[in-house]
Parts: C-alpha cells; sequence; structure tokens
C-alpha cells in the first residue's frame, strides 16, 4: 500500500545516503546511533474540554497533538429486558471495536487520502488488537462509551509521522480518565460530577502512580542492508530496503518469566509493511551512460534512451527491487521487540512522562 | 538509553498552553504590561484596559492582526500596517517587535526566503519545462533556470541546439540539485537563475540539509563567503560547505578537478572543457567512511545551531565544528560519536555563545 508521500531527493543524494546506512556501523545523516531516536518535549493534559491529552514535539518543529473525548451511548442490540443474575457479569463484558473512534489529520492531506487512513487504521488496530482496550469502555449491559480519539498532526509532516502519532495517542490514553460511575447494574448510568475522583481509562498503581497496564505503541523500523534503523527521519526512509510498522503492547508476566533479566515481556500486536518511497525514486545515470558527461557529450547526436535495467555500478543510486528478505523481517521484528530493547525503553521513557 | 523524552520547557513565555486552571508556578509574573512597555517607563504606549489581548500576553511575541499602538507618535515600519479609517498601527506577521527611535517594525518569526540579485542559492529542480527548469529555493515562487543560462557540456561556450532541448533532463532531471545564482528578478519576486560558471552546476558527493533562510535570529545570513573548503578533523579530507543564501545547506566531500585532463595542452582555453565534464555527473565518488563522519558532524553542527537559534555562517560553523570535535574527545564514545541533537545540541549552542 503506498503510504507514504513521493519525497524529492537527487540520485546522487540518494546514493549518499544508502551508502552511508549501510556501513557498519552505519552514519546516519543526523548523526543518531541506529537505535536511538530523536528527542521529543512531552507534555499530557493540555486540552482543558477532553477526557484526556497529549502533546508531543520533535525539535525541528514536527508536533502532534492527540484529545480523547468520551460519550455515553446506548448498545446497539442490547436487551433491557434482559437482567438479573450479575454473578459473571465480568466476564460478560464484551466490547466492540465500533465503541473507538480513530481520526487522523494531517495538514495539506485530505481526510480520505490513503495515507491518512492507512495510518488511522494502523494506529486502530494496535489499539485493538488485544481485545482488552474496548472491554474498558463497558459500562452495563445496556450502555458503553464511545471514545472518540483525535489524533492532529499540527506541522506539516516533515516525516513519517506514524511513531509520532503512536507516542502522542499513548500518551493521551494513559492521561485519559472517564467520570465515576454511581449508579449500578443495568440501570441508567449516572455518574459521580466530581472529577477529582474521576478513575483512569488505564488503572494506576496508587502509590507510585504508574500505570499498571499501558496502551500499545507503533514503532518504525527500517532496513538498509543489514542495518536495522529505528524512528527515520524522511531522507533515512527515502533510502530504505524495508520499512516497517510494529505494535508492541505489553504482555502480563507469568511465573516462568520472573527471573529472565530486566525488562518487561513485551507481545507483539501487529506487523504492517509500509512501503517506502525509495521504490519510486529516479535511478541515477552512471557517467557511462550519460549524454551530459564527458567532452563527447555534445556530439552524441542520437541520446540512448535512459538504459533501463544497468549493472550496478558504485556510486549510482539503483531504486531497491523485490520483496523484503524473511531474514531481514524476522530480524526487524525481534530487534523491536527484544527483552530491555527498543520497544522497552520507549516505553521506560513514556513511564517518566509525567502524567499531570 | 534509545529515546529521551523531555517536559516542555519552563520558560514563560514559551507557554502556549498554559491555562488557568493548570497550576504552572513557573510561570513568571507578568513583567509590566505588553509587548511595548517602555523599560525606562516613561511612555506607555498602550492603555491597559484598551488592548487586553495584549496586555494579557506575557509574550513579547505579536500576532497578525494586533493592534500595537494608536497613539500616532510612533511610524510604522516592516510588517505593519494602518487599517483603512484609522490610526492605529497593526502587525501584519507574526514576530518580535523592534523599535528604532520613533519607527515600529516587525521582525517575522519566519519568512521565505526573498531573492535577491547575485545571491548564491542552493536549489533543487522540481519541473523541468520546454527551455528551462523550474527550481525550489525556498521562496515563495519557484524561480526558473532557463536552458540559455547552463553551461552546456563540450567546453566552449556554445549555442545551444535543439538536441540539448531534447535532452534537457540529461542535464538536471527532477530533485536534483544544484548551485547557481540569482541573475534577474521579475517585477513579482520570481527569479531567474544561471549555473554559468565553473563554481556552479550539479550537486553531488554530500547531503544536503535545509534550515530556515531568514528571521528568528537563526538560519543562513548573506555574508562575504558562503562556499568554503575546510580540512576535516580526524583523517576526514577536504569537504565543501556550501550555505545558500535561502537557507539550504550542501555538505559534501571535496573533488579536485580531474589531474589527468589538465595534462600538457590543457590550458586557460580549454579549462573548461575538463571541468564540464564532469558537471552533469550524477555518479558520487568513491568516499571514505572517515569522510561521511566528518559530513554527517558538520551536518549536526548546522542543524545544532538553528535550532538553538544562532546564526549560520562560516565563522559559527567552523568555531561549532571544532567544539562539536572536542566534545567527542571528551564523551566516552570517542571521535565516532557524531550525534549533535537534543541536549548535546543546547550544550555546543551554549559553548559558542559564550565564546
Amino acid at each position: 500500500m503506498a503510504t507514504t508521500q513521493q519525497v524529492l531527493l537527487s540520485p546522487a543524494e540518494l546514493a549518499y545516503l544508502h551508502a552511508s546506512l549501510s556501513l557498519t556501523p552505519p552514519i546516519r545523516p543526523d548523526g543518531r546511533a541506529p537505535n536511538l531516536f530523536r528527542p521529543l518535549v512531552a507534555e499530557t493534559g493540555i486540552l482543558p474540554g477532553t477526557n484526556g491529552s497529549a502533546r508531543i514535539c520533535f525539535a525541528d518543529g514536527t508536533e502532534a497533538i492527540v484529545g480523547v473525548k468520551a460519550e455515553v451511548e446506548k448498545t446497539r442490540g442490547a436487551d433491557a429486558t434482559e437482567g438479573g443474575e450479575d454473578a459473571e457479569e465480568d466476564n460478560n463484558r464484551e466490547g466492540r471495536s465500533e465503541w473507538v473512534e480513530l481520526t487522523v489529520e494531517i495538514p495539506g492531506l485530505r481526510d480520505d487520502d490513503s495515507g491518512t487512513a492507512f495510518l488511522s487504521a494502523m494506529l486502530q488496530e494496535a489499539l485493538l488488537a488485544d481485545g482488552g482496550f474496548a472491554r474498558k469502555l463497558w459500562i452495563n449491559r445496556r450502555y458503553h462509551w464511545k471514545l472518540y480519539l483525535d489524533i492532529l498532526l499540527i506541522s506539516p509532516p516533515l516525516s513519517y509521522p506514524l511513531p509520532l502519532l503512536s507516542l502522542t495517542t499513548h500518551l493521551a490514553l494513559l492521561a485519559t480518565r472517564l467520570p465515576r460511575l454511581k449508579s449500578e447494574g443495568d440501570e441508567d448510568p449516572f455518574f459521580d460530577d466530581d472529577w477529582a475522583a474521576a478513575p483512569y481509562l488505564y488503572p494506576r498503581d496508587k502509590k507510585s502512580s504508574k500505570a499498571l497496564a499501558r496502551p500499545p505503541v507503533t514503532l518504525l523500523v527500517m532496513a538498509v542492508g543489514r542495518n536495522i534503523i529505528f524512528d527515520p527521519a524522511k531522507e533515512e526512509l527515502a533510502v530504505a530496503d524495508v520499512a516497517l510498522a510494529v505494535s508492541v503492547g505489553e504482555a502480563a508476566e507469568t511465573d516462568d518469566d520472573k527471573g529472565k533479566g530486566k525488562g518487561r515481556k513485551l507481545r507483539l500486536l501487529s506487523i504492517r509493511t509500509i512501503d517506502p518511497p525509495s521504490r519510486l525514486t529516479p535511478p541515477g545515470v552512471p557517467n557511462a551512460s550519460n549524454a551530459a558527461y564527458g567532452a563527447a557529450g555534445a556530439t552524441q547526436k542520437q541520446p540512448e534512451a535512459r538504459m533501463a535495467e544497468a549493472e550496478v555500478v558504485e556510486g549510482v543510486w539503483r531504486a531497491p527491487r523485490g520483496g523484503a528478505k524473511p531474514l531481514v523481517m524476522a530480524a526487524l521484528v525481534q530487534k523491536a521487540l527484544e527483552r530491555g530493547g527498543v520497544a522497552d525503553e520507549v516505553l521506560d521513557a513514556l513511564d517518566g512522562v509525567d502524567l499531570g | 538509553m534509545p529515546i529521551t523524552i523531555n517536559a516542555p520547557s519552563a520558560r514563560p513565555n514559551q507557554n502556549p498552553f498554559s491555562d488557568s486552571d493548570s497550576d504552572s508556578e513557573s510561570n513568571s509574573p507578568s513583567g509590566g504590561g505588553g509587548p511595548l512597555s517602555d523599560p525606562d517607563g516613561d511612555t506607555s504606549m498602550l492603555p491597559p484596559a484598551a488592548n487586553p489581548t495584549t496586555t494579557s500576553s506575557k509574550s513579547p511575541i505579536v500576532t497578525p492582526g494586533e493592534v500595537i499602538t494608536s497613539d500616532p507618535q510612533w511610524m510604522r515600519g516592516h510588517g505593519t500596517y494602518l487599517p483603512p479609517h484609522t490610526t492605529s498601527i497593526t502587525s501584519s506577521v507574526a514576530g518580535t517587535l523592534t523599535r528604532t527611535n520613533k519607527l515600529l517594525s516587525i521582525r517575522p518569526l519566519r519568512a521565505r526566503y526573498t531573492p535577491e540579485v547575485g545571491d548564491l542559492i542552493v536549489g533543487r529542480i522540481v519541473e523541468v519545462q520546454a527551455k528551462r527548469w523550474r527550481v525550489d529555493v525556498g521562496a515563495t515562487q519557484l524561480a526558473s533556470l532557463p536552458l540559455s543560462a547552463i553551461n552546456l557540456p563540450g567546453g566552449i561556450l556554445r549555442k545551444r541546439t535543439e538536441t540539448d532541448e531534447l535532452q534537457i533532463r540529461s542535464f538536471f532531471a527532477e530533485g536534483d540539485l544544484l548551485i547557481a545564482e540569482v541573475q534577474q528578478l521579475f517585477q513579482d519576486g520570481g527569479a531567474v537563475l544561471h549555473t554559468r560558471s565553473l563554481k556552479y552546476g550539479k550537486l553531488r558527493n554530500g547531503v544536503f540539509v535545509a534550515v530556515s533562510g531568514m528571521g528568528g535570529g537563526g538560519g543562513v545570513v548573506r555574508s562575504r563567503r558562503q562556499v568554503w573548503t575546510l580540512e576535516a578533523a580526524n583523517g576526514g579530507g577536504l569537504v565543501d560547505v556550501v550555505l545558500g543564501v535561502n537557507g539550504y545547506v550542501w555538505i559534501s566531500k571535496h573533488v579536485e578537478m580531474p589531474e589527468a585532463e589538465k595534462g600538457p595542452g590543457a590550458g586557460i582555453t580549454n579549462l573548461e572543457e575538463s571541468v564540464s565534464a564532469t558537471m552533469y555527473s550524477s555518479q558520487n565518488d568513491r568516499i571514505g567512511v572517515e569522510t561521511m563522519r566528518e559530513i554527517a558532524r558538520l551536518r549536526g553542527v548546522v542543524t545544532a545551531l538553528v535550532e538553538n537559534g544562532l546564526r549560520v555562517d562560516e565563522e559559527m560553523v567552523m568555531k561549532g565544528y571544532h567544539e562539536a570535535v572536542e566534545m567527542s574527545m571528551m564523551a566516552g564514545e570517542g571521535q565516532e560519536d557524531i550525534y549533535l541533537g537534543g541536549e548535546r545540541g543546547s550544550q555546543l549552542a551554549a559553548v559558542l555563545t559564550v565564546a
């Protein structure tokens, strides 16, 4: 699926970027280590009219805000006459994916642009993948919360905004609170109007006020040659061989996981391949077949059409062809999911954000 | 640690989201009135009741449509206008207010590049037309580069032919970067470029970085020298830096003129011939790891300068580069560590502003 907009880079630039990213260790244009993310500035609770909100911005000015609004809605198809036994109520709680509505807005792109639709589908998929999220919105048999997630990129998309939007959504959901329910059973819901008493959507530890469970994060991982690179900038993505969006959630620790080293146990929720813009880039012209190269350039009266399939010449850009190698894909996922690896540290860092 | 997440900086005038119920103690007490409060306090141009929006905002930034003053003693300068039938000076851009005696002008926070004849610029081809290219130079309009304004390959300044027109994409195609000079301006501010010099032409062997052209203190400023070659540290060899006046920066490996063709018979007359041979090449030379590393370091210096609101010119880039090399020596990872983002960038900027 075409998801990334075309970037305009010259073949010489692409060749240089590809060469420097293929080195071991790779040299990224901004000097970051392969697994280093761009520094972020994050805050939550910025929008007073929402149930939860967050803002994240990069140093280059890319900025996203997310607002979460909740509404009480009558559950469709719920039988009002049914009732009585509340014994297994908790087990009967069933969430539906349509209780969550997620919209992404990116300036300069239409709402129904395929890229935007793909982004929102990807974020929604990760959120609903574990099935536990929609269950949190259950009020009683007849009513449920409908959650509206509005994800806005404020700045023009200087790089593929998926990780930024995912991290912002993560923080906004962590900060989301729903009014405390006062009514009981299946009667019409009635809420406590004391906002201070409102519980968090993701329950927290009383003492440390750290969230006990957390929403998923989606990471953008790409590979150039044998190098695996996290959080690629636009020009890095432009030379990627493969790019993957890996959604990772926290898994419950079982007993035999204890003592397996530090870090949390992670669960893979979804993987999507991102079509890197590198495949659409024009190839470079080797000097040998360049009509404007050399003193003979002018005398060449019949310029050959650009050679469609030239052999690989060093220093000449050639768009990657063919699919991703399974081994590379496996390595990408492996690297993201490692215990104490990148996803783990990202969750740790998100833990450190003051949720206000 | 692969990721750092900071809280928003506590600078009081940079927090647009501080609302009344969020208990932000960091906000400094309002420092006396609006943007025009005189430091010496003799003339208050703004009666506090007259303009509540201005007086309540603690930042010295004015926004378009904001009334700066209605006192007729002030003259309006750049970035301001007088709405019809009034005498109140109103801002037309978002920026900071500057006063020169009785002249009020607004320096925009961010502005696009305004071309001037003779500017050395780095541009990117976005469109190829029948007899000219359209070049993105970061201005409000695309600049144009006519086919007649480039050095055609094959040496001597020859007339362009139909063949040249047909193979226009072999000189510059979409996406190609070039270094050029503004030759002429149209009435509407559009620029016409030329590359009729051996110094100009297609760019290769390096990386590109776009920084904001003007305004806000940071960015590339017009200076004596926009292009220079430096000897990179750690065995990086010679590196060229091109600071386009339009805020587009190119950092690349320095390529000597082809020696072989400078042999006997090559004089000043056919110097052009030997140079123009490589002029339209889009094939990179072999570049060493050390050179790539130093190029990335230089790019980091430029972005760090911009992110911290410092000007980008030869002096600052060179000072910043030497400082960055020193910093990497001190740091644990040694000279291979070239990352200059986030905290290190501000460290670097702090050193540069002190020195």
